[in-house]
């Protein structure tokens, strides 16, 4: 196990409350004492990631209790997705983690194909892994962002945003709005790469480093940033195992565990990356996980590009006609694919009989979709495995002993979405 | 392994089938065996399966059975299942990486031992499913519903709820 | 000289009391016009952000697409002190009613932005748990079209909704007679 067993653990035994795990319970001694004040956050609060409402039992500045509420952005993804074909159930699951989009997409089409056993074209995987690694540094940025202005580095906040557009160009370029592209289609994706998008995207590798150093100038040396962030939240590596946490908070806690390089997906096995991993379990090191991890994304889009410019004129999806819709072009001229352009769109096409569970290292964590397929053209059931869902179970862990102002630090640190989290 | 009803391999995934009333000790057996790792626990429900003729392998290029016009592909009806609701836990090995699927056959209102015992991550997600599917978890320290409000009757991820929201007007469903 | 008001629209007076308020609206109109100036320069929003049209809406709020170009730069976290609600994302029907209570906490005048298609109609997700549009609960003044809307169209929305204040449109609540 790559736990570093020469460090010291980060604390002995388990934190994890009892009897119920995921709730930190007002311990006996102060139970009716004047000092215990009940304060209610959010669910409409600044400083929550989206919707959460958090329940505090406070004793003076100390939060002895806690308890999450969930549910206010339930939207029933799974169920709507039952009612619409295969082909036009790929736009819900970009809604679902919001910030993170292309990896939501990308884990429902690679089950669909699982199913299908349909192989996808090199030029396809190539640009999926392209999109989906600037995806990730998209919602680093929008992490750090907001992370930032809830600790009050309000500044981090206009620099995180301006490079973040600059990634929504370059996907609004390719997919043809910025965010919720529907790009990828189950056998590759939806149209080819279009020839502006290489010196874009160059120019983006080329400045996102520099912009990168920029934050850590000035978060890194910062003293509040430090107060606020070590030794807080700590959660140590068998704790954080068995809570199911995974990503940046896993990899923060001293595991190197990422699921790109132990089970890798699309090319992840053909490119240079490092996982970046530190073993404190406070919220320091998962702030760091996440610049590092920015910078080996961009390193990974770079090597994808130069795979990519030699791929010029190479199918960019899957030749399967019952699965894939055919070229425009072709409709004027051939009855077929009329009729299977026809099938497709409206009857929708069908897929094997069977249940697959895929996962793929959202920049949250351990993003899984579980499918089972009657056969039919519309899912059986699909249900996604949501890295936010269970970051949150950890949170009564990661608050033993802290105040108040560390709550927002610690959740901040999980990096939770609320769609994912309620989906 | 205790409990053990049977297993299958299937696109490279192990699904092991194992007895409800068994659970928490297979489930504690597999832990032993290296599986730290609660990824998921999804719960289905088959009400409605195989009544409509479905198709084989029509999405591929293999298996299609040129020489049957007519049969629109509809060739056979899906496996039939044993029971109306599934739960299937996704485990993990976290240095190793294997992956192993437990399922559970259940009844409409036949309950689930918990396995928070084993995996305290699965305090949310057993939660969820008595929320959204109905099943029972015997055992949870706190069975309360999570993701709907607590006063929301029936179980909408259940086939025979509704999909409710609004008809589309102008769009024939008024 | 006549009260400014846009032709066809339904206000919940009384004809006793429009003729009252042109007899009085010989004085106060440049007085109205003057507020109405002032009022849709400075409109402080309240975060209310709630899924995938908050992104965008931060986006809106950043550099790029700047909104403290319309005086809007300051995102109030306290609904007491916001003039606008821009209602963004998704209403789950657990979050309707502390979506009502906010609306209520906002103090008169007070206008609605309904951003992006679910909080103007539900949007694609037509189902038992999310809200079929906004308007079912408090009363819109501007809906932005789009999933997620850019962070220009949610501009545009807000450019008609300061171009309606100024040619003196009263608020929603207002027009339809329901309750603030």
């Amino acid at each position: 196990m790559a736990i570093a067993s020469e460090r010291p653990r980060i604390y002995e035994g388990t934190r994890i409350p009892s009897p119920v795990p995921t709730m930190l319970q007002v311990p006996e001694e102060l139970r009716g004492s004047e000092d215990l004040l009940q304060v209610n956050f959010g669910p409409n609060h600044p400083s929550t990631h989206g919707v959460l409402r958090l329940v505090v039992d406070l004793h003076g500045e100390t939060v002895v209790g806690l308890r999450a509420v969930i549910g206010y952005l339930h939207t029933g993804f799974e169920k709507n997705m039952e009612q619409k074909t295969w082909w036009k159930a790929i736009t819900y699951p970009e809604r679902i983690d919001y910030v993170s989009f292309q990896n939501n997409e990308l884990v429902f089409v690679l089950a669909i194909e699982k199913l299908l056993g349909l192989e996808v074209p090199e030029k396809a995987t190539w640009m999926r892994m392209c999109l989906a690694e600037l995806n990730r540094i998209h919602s680093h940025l929008v992490w750090l962002g907001t992370a930032a202005l809830e600790l009050g580095a309000i500044s981090m906040f206009w620099y995180c945003f301006r490079e973040r557009d600059q990634i929504l160009d370059l996907s609004e370029l390719v997919g043809g709005t910025r965010m919720h592209t529907r790009y990828f289609q189950a056998g590759g994706l939806a149209e080819d790469i279009p020839r502006g998008f290489f010196p874009e995207a160059r120019k983006f590798v080329d400045w996102m480093p520099k912009a990168v150093d920029d934050y850590e100038a000035i978060l890194d040396q910062n003293e509040i940033w430090l107060e606020r962030t070590k030794r807080v939240g700590l959660l140590s590596a068998d704790d954080a195992i068995a809570l199911g946490q995974s990503g940046p908070v896993l990899r923060g806690s001293g595991v190197e565990w990422d699921l790109r390089k132990a089970q890798p997906y699309l090319a992840y096995d053909q490119v240079e990356f490092r996982v970046p991993t530190y073993p404190n379990g406070d919220v320091w090191d998962r702030y760091k996980v996440h610049m590092d991890e920015m910078r080996e994304s961009t390193r990974i889009v770079g090597q994808c590009l130069d795979r990519l410019e030699g791929m010029e004129g190479e199918p960019w999806i899957a030749d399967d006609r019952k699965v894939v819709l055919p070229p425009r072009e072709e409709l004027h001229t051939s009855m077929e694919s009329l009729i299977h352009h026809f099938k497709i769109v409206t009857e929708g096409y069908r897929v094997p009989e069977g249940e697959v569970y895929v996962a793929v290292e959202s920049p949250r964590g351990e993003l899984g979709c579980y499918v089972v397929s009657d056969g039919g053209p519309r899912p059986w059931r699909v249900k996604f495995r949501a890295p936010s869902f269970v970051a949150l179970e950890a949170t009564a862990t990661c608050m033993s002993d802290a105040l108040v102002a560390d709550m927002i630090a610690i959740v901040g640190s999980l990096d939770t979405v609320m769609g994912e989290v309620d989906r | 392994m205790p409990g053990f009803v049977e297993s299958r391999d299937e696109h490279g995934e192990k699904t092991v089938v194992v007895e409800p009333s068994r659970l928490v000790e297979a489930c504690e057996y597999l832990r032993g065996d290296g599986f730290n790792f609660l990824a998921d626990i999804s719960a289905a429900d088959y009400l409605g399966w195989g009544e409509r003729g479905v198709a084989g392998y029509i999405g591929t290029a293999a298996g299609r059975d040129l020489n049957r016009p007519g049969s629109q592909g509809l060739e056979r009806l899906p496996e039939p299942k044993p029971k109306r609701f599934a739960m299937n836990y996704h485990l993990l090995a976290i240095p190793d990486g294997r992956r192993v699927r437990v399922k559970v056959w259940l009844d409409d209102g036949e309950p689930v031992p918990s396995v928070v015992s084993v995996w305290p991550t699965a305090d949310w997600h057993e939660r969820e499913v008595l929320d959204l599917m109905g099943i029972a978890i015997e055992g949870h320290p706190n069975p309360t519903r999570i993701i709907l409000e607590d006063d929301w009757e029936g179980h909408p991820l259940r086939k025979d709820y509704p999909i409710g929201g609004e008809p589309v007007r102008f769009s024939g469903e008024e | 000289m006549p009260v400014e008001r846009l032709p066809g629209v339904q206000t919940g007076k009384t004809p006793e009391e429009i003729e009252e308020e042109v007899r009085r609206g010989v004085l106060l109109t440049s007085l109205d016009r003057a507020v109405g100036w002032a009022r849709k320069q400075s409109m402080w929003p309240a975060t209310f952000g709630l899924a995938c049209c908050a992104i965008e809406m931060m986006s809106t709020g950043a550099g790029q697409y700047d909104l403290s170009r319309w005086g809007m730069e300051l995102f109030r976290g306290s609904p007491r002190q916001a003039d606008l609600l821009i209602v963004s994302g998704r209403v789950a029907h657990k979050m309707a009613a502390p979506l009502r209570q906010i609306y209520d906490q906002m103090l008169e005048p007070k206008w609605v932005i309904a951003m992006g298609a679910c909080a103007s109609s539900g949007g694609m997700f037509n189902n038992y748990a999310v809200l079929q549009g906004v308007d079912k609960i408090v009363a819109v003044d501007i809906h932005v079209p789009g999933c997620p809307p850019r962070p220009e169209a949610l501009v545009e929305g807000i450019v008609r909704l300061q171009e309606k204040i100024k040619a003196g449109v009263p608020p929603a609540y207002e027009i339809r007679g329901v309750a603030s």
